[in-house]
């Protein structure tokens, strides 16, 4: 096996292959950098950058790709009844410093929820309200996907793509994945299977705005969701994984429901001293 | 969406209790990511090269991050007489992580590439609990995640690429202050 790591989606990308598949790896690698491109919140050229530049009532072309994840980004947020919101996260973690500014004026001027854009095919999208998108809860799960997609695609046989931290097994063999929990301690380790793993955990990583403590995941009403402990979804889409771990950590049986329908589950932590 | 052929519900995770050692991976040796980064080229030849303090000074102004070695390490990338571009390999430490990576510049300036060679935790994945310590005293923590392969798959909270994209902005900014005019 080779594992190569590169610096993408604002996280290192792993990805491993069998000896021999070089070129698949590289490949794989190019299509995250393409998610990166298109996706980021920070480029100014990237479709994120141009969501927020179009102005109420107008229509933008987007890439193909991203209109895909925004599909699922939509669906998601009807299904979960607005609590998924890649709109309302937006504005909440610009807020919050978590998002730079950067060529957003007031950002009072973006009211627009996922309601608010109208995907009109695979490429436009009509947007009813001004917006502020982020998708930083389920573009790392896709670009997993795709990355995944374009390794099969070239007959590698069995790999492991992960997305500092989310990621996908793929291939006739169990992959030892150790899950590091909240307070950064790894202390369990899954069997993944042809299956897709994502985890989140906010313990570490929050930082105060106007006195009330923040974190990275935005729950209802747009308000942080702060969870100590780590919440890990296993489903066979990555992007699925990676959305459901938000959607779980501000609603847990929500999220399970969800997952019911979108083929996946999460995993119970069990106490530690269950293992004493 | 269909429910059928899902190993994934299959696949139900085994939970295993291991403590993982502080999380460390080697990917690459300088030689490949030479390779990987400036395929076309026949020959990687060392430049020594030593920054003066004015333009260690310089650097970290374009850059905005310090350029803590005055000898960065660099190869000129060539096949036949023409120059293809430079390779970088450098660090950055951070709070909790050690990494080493090559990025490979061409010769106007762009990037053409970045590597992580390796990635060293300095914090995490302690067990901190001494029940836990008692339990997994004597044992190799690292055997369960070399099952058939070096590298340990971690799920986690998401792990910030921010020190190395830094790194690179300073990397461009060795390259405009000293090798863009050396050819």
């Amino acid at each position: 096996m080779i594992t190569r790591c590169r610096p993408l989606l604002g996280t290192f990308v792993e990805i491993t292959a069998p000896e021999g598949h070089v070129s698949a790896v590289d490949a794989a690698f190019a299509a995250i950098a393409h998610v990166h491109a298109r996706m980021s919140f920070h480029q100014d050229d990237s479709d994120l950058a141009l969501l927020r530049k179009t102005s109420a009532g107008d229509v933008v072309r987007l890439d193909a790709e991203t209109i895909r994840v925004l599909r699922l980004a939509l669906d998601l947020h009807g299904q979960s009844g607005g609590l998924f919101d890649v709109a309302v996260v937006g504005p909440a973690l610009v807020r919050s410093g978590f998002l730079p500014r950067c060529d957003i004026g007031r950002l009072s001027d973006y009211r627009g929820t996922s309601a608010d854009l109208a995907i009109l095919d695979d490429q436009h999208v009509r947007v009813e309200k001004r917006v502020l998108v982020d998708l930083g809860g389920i573009a790392k799960g896709h670009a997993v996907d795709r990355a995944v997609d374009v390794l099969q695609g070239m007959g590698v046989p069995e790999g492991l793509v992960n997305a500092g931290g989310d990621l996908r097994a793929f291939g006739d063999r169990d992959w030892p994945v150790a899950l590091r929990d909240a307070d950064d301690v790894a202390r369990i380790s899954v069997a993944a299977r042809n299956c897709a793993i994502a985890s989140s955990a906010n313990l570490l990583n929050r930082r105060r705005h106007r006195g009330q403590p923040q974190s990275p995941h935005i729950g209802a009403q747009g308000r942080a969701v702060l969870c100590d402990e780590r919440v890990t979804v296993v489903a066979r889409l990555c992007a699925i994984a990676d959305a459901m771990t938000k959607v779980a950590m501000a609603d847990m049986p929500l999220a399970q429901r969800l997952l019911a329908t979108y083929g996946g589950h999460a995993l119970q932590t069990p106490h530690h001293e269950s293992h004493t | 969406m269909s429910h059928r052929n899902w190993p994934v519900l299959a696949a139900l995770p085994v939970l295993a209790v291991v403590a993982a050692p502080a999380w460390a991976a080697d990917y690459m040796t300088v030689e490949q990511a030479q390779h990987a980064l400036i395929p076309q080229a026949q020959a990687f030849t060392a430049i020594p090269l030593t920054l003066t303090p004015a333009q260690m000074t310089r650097i970290r102004q374009m850059s905005g991050t310090p350029q803590r070695t005055a000898q960065p390490k660099v190869w000129r990338a060539q096949r036949g007489a023409a120059m293809l571009g430079w390779i970088i390999v450098d660090e950055v430490i951070g709070k909790h992580e050690f990494i080493t990576y090559a990025t490979g510049i061409s010769p106007d300036g762009h990037v053409l590439g970045v590597e992580i060679l390796s990635y060293r935790e300095s914090k995490g994945g302690q067990v901190r609990d001494p029940r836990w310590r008692d339990k997994f005293r004597g044992k190799t923590l690292a055997d369960p995640f070399r099952l058939n392969q070096d590298i340990p798959n971690i799920s986690g909270a998401t792990l910030s690429s921010r020190n190395v994209t830094d790194g690179v902005k300073r990397l461009l900014a060795i390259h405009a202050v000293t090798l863009a005019h050396a050819g």
